[in-house]
């Protein structure tokens, strides 16, 4: 294969960006493209060449196969990168690219289908002994079976109807007597609403952690993985902060588990960077869930613990070139810890905030690394995702990372819109996340929300006296450069409900 | 004169004191005296040292009543409390509900999945009127009061920016 010398980048924020630099460390060629709503975005100004795609619906432009295929050809790249989301994991695109003669800078069109299909993975799984959560592989029809099942898996279980969806529909069982009667009531239930039974079958598991591991495979067929990262915080199912390593994983379960995400990606046939999802319980077993067939947002943490650059590898080995070290060689070294800051209000139920960002002010320092399509003057759309800004710190161990990242989120000021840096700041120093004692429910389980509030008031005290002072130093400067029946004039404008 | 801060009952008296002109100001906060030094200050934004430490404040909107503004990074709302102060909000209030409360606004900007009513469809407070897609969310503009929709501004498919009015309700 040749060599790649121009890369579309099919994205847009701060991972077009990422991809941007990559290309550069490179000096490889760097095309982005845009749609209406993103003339003035950073991905823009930084690329060597920028390409509209069209109107600012991603479904008109970051979506349009078609547009970016055609916009490849033309400016003559010889490889596309589609970051994450969007496109990314869509087979249709990687298989276009391959007809026209485009390197796709990720997994095969076969690997990303099999990958995304639930039921066909985990039996290839369970043929290449990945352990996934026990319980049924399919539609449960027949009570006996069920018992079976729910007795191999172990007790309690959870009873899922294929129809149910966002909790609905799940059912907990703790023993036999249990399954049989809720079995019998929930296909019933199923049959008079949808006319044919739908249970699923699977274990119940407590103090579920997200352990995640990073795949690297190239295509002479080595496979490595770049250890763990520890996902756990979530709100609902939406990662917010994540780290590499997990405190629960020493070295030991770090090359077994790590091993088994190895073999998973080989029964796959996998190709470029990926991600190996697993469950854990609390009494240490993992199961396997997903191949995510991308990049992952939470790739720095893995790059600031292994000192390797994830996207320089992904285009190295989409090129053809073998991946430049053996299993042996990587070493974790120190911790890292993502924040993922959104524009959302996280004190009014995380809804959406989005516009002119007049100020804002970068966090720096040892340790300390932004990906971020901010920047003063920028705008912040409500046509995408939410993300924008990812603040990742390292340090020589946990807690020398964790009080970074408390001090970096201090210096984070973004001007104009509500983020999720008061959430972040409140889990920092809780005591549970200090202690490693996390799991998926933990942002419900120890009222973060809650905290979060508490520590706004408190703030506010902190605060009080010096936002007193600047009021009153408003009203000294407004004074000093007005004349006194200037002012007049305007308080009795005020009193008749005006503005100044 | 009396300050209050959002969410807390307690008022804080604050006067200006002291003022030379050259940068170095005197205030009393609560019957203490505080230095406060000057390093910047715009018309809304200001960098001083407040004994000793310190801070970066941008005014982000003021009225006679309340202030909001930025201060180290936290945003903080403040109510500046006088007589003549109370019979200005009292008015602004009075004014607010009859040209206000019969407009339902977005407040934030997106594109419009669905409308959940019809013109002449009495509803109540809280009844979703319009669904709105933002950021990959999904979020219902609701009903300010109990009435009857009068008019909707907006259909499927349309966007609507901060504070368009998305309904009319009577």
């Amino acid at each position: 294969m040749s060599k790649i010398s121009s890369i579309l980048i099919a994205n847009r924020g701060e991972i077009a960006l990422r991809v941007i630099r990559a290309c550069k460390d490179l000096g490889i060629k760097s095309i982005s493209v845009y749609s209406d709503e993103d003339v003035r975005s950073i991905h823009v100004k930084r690329a060597d060449e920028s390409y509209r795609l069209g109107p600012a619906q991603a479904s008109e432009s970051y979506l349009r196969i078609d547009k970016i295929i055609e916009v490849a050809k033309s400016s003559g790249a010889d490889a596309i990168h589609p970051g994450y989301g969007f496109l990314s994991e869509n087979e249709l695109f990687s298989e276009e690219c391959k007809k026209n003669g485009i390197i796709f800078i990720g997994p095969t069109a076969k690997a990303m289908e099999l990958a995304g299909d639930k039921m066909k993975c985990k039996e290839i799984m369970k043929k290449a002994e990945v352990p996934t959560v026990p319980g049924s592989d399919g539609v449960v029809e027949d009570i006996e079976l069920a018992v079976d099942i729910a007795k191999d898996a172990g007790y309690p279980v959870m009873l899922k109807s294929a129809f149910g969806g966002g909790g609905r529909g799940i059912r907990l069982v703790s023993n036999e007597k249990e399954l049989r009667q809720e079995f019998e009531l929930a296909s019933n239930e199923s049959k008079a609403a949808f006319g044919k039974s739908a249970l699923f079958i699977e274990k119940y598991l407590t103090n579920i952690r997200h352990i995640e591991y990073q795949l690297l495979r190239d295509s002479s067929g080595n496979g490595r993985h770049l250890f763990e990262r520890e996902c756990s915080i979530q709100r609902r199912h939406q990662k917010l902060i994540e780290m590499s390593p997990s405190p629960v994983v020493n070295k030991e379960i770090r090359e077994k588990v790590g091993e088994i995400a190895v073999r998973a990606s080989t029964a796959l046939d996998y190709l470029n960077a990926g991600t190996a999802e697993f469950l854990s319980d609390s009494k240490g077993n993992f199961y396997f869930i997903e191949i995510n067939a991308r990049l992952q947002v939470e790739h720095p943490v893995t790059e600031l613990v292994t000192g390797k650059d994830l996207v320089k590898l992904q285009i190295q080995v989409a090129q053809g070139e073998e991946i430049p070290f053996k299993q042996e060689d990587l070493e974790l070294k120190g911790s890292a810890i993502e924040c993922r800051i959104n524009s959302e209000d996280p004190f009014y139920n995380f809804t959406p905030s989005v516009g002119y960002i007049p100020n804002c002010n970068i966090p720096l320092g040892p340790g300390v690394r932004v990906d971020t399509y901010l920047y003063p003057g920028c705008n912040v759309s409500g046509y995408y995702d939410s993300l924008i800004a990812k603040l990742i710190t390292y340090g020589s161990d946990f807690n020398e990372a964790r009080v970074r990242m408390k001090n970096a989120l201090s210096e984070f000021t973004i001007e104009g819109i509500n983020t999720t840096i008061p959430i972040h700041q409140t889990i920092i120093e809780e005591s549970n996340f200090i202690n490693g004692n996390i799991s998926t429910d933990y942002i419900d389980k120890y009222n973060i929300i809650e905290k979060m509030k508490q520590k706004r008031n408190e703030d506010y005290k902190d605060k009080a006296y010096a936002a007193i002072s600047a009021i009153l130093l408003q009203s000294e400067f407004v004074k000093k450069s007005n004349s006194t029946t200037q002012r007049l004039n305007r308080i009795q404008k005020s009193m008749s409900g005006g503005y100044y | 004169m009396q300050f209050q801060i959002e969410g807390q009952s307690k008022l804080i008296n604050a006067e200006l004191i002291y003022n030379k002109g050259d940068g170095d100001l005197l205030f009393e906060i609560d019957g203490k005296k505080y230095n406060l030094k000057i390093l910047k200050s715009k018309s809304d934004e200001f960098e001083f040292i407040l004994e000793n430490t310190f801070h970066y404040v941008k005014i982000l909107s003021s009225t006679e009543t309340k202030y909001k503004l930025l201060i180290d990074g936290v945003v903080i709302e403040i109510k500046k409390q006088s007589k003549i102060t109370e019979i200005i909000e009292k008015s602004l209030k009075a004014k607010g509900t009859v040209s206000r409360a019969n407009n339902v606004t977005s407040q934030i900007p997106g594109r419009v999945v669905k409308v959940s009513v019809s013109t002449g469809d009495t509803i109540k407070e809280g009844d979703p009127i319009v669904v709105l897609e933002s950021m990959k969310m999904q979020i219902a503009i609701k009903s300010n009061k109990d009435g009857i929709v009068k008019e909707i501004k907006v259909k499927e498919g349309s966007t609507v920016s901060r504070n368009e009015v998305v309904a009319i309700i009577d």
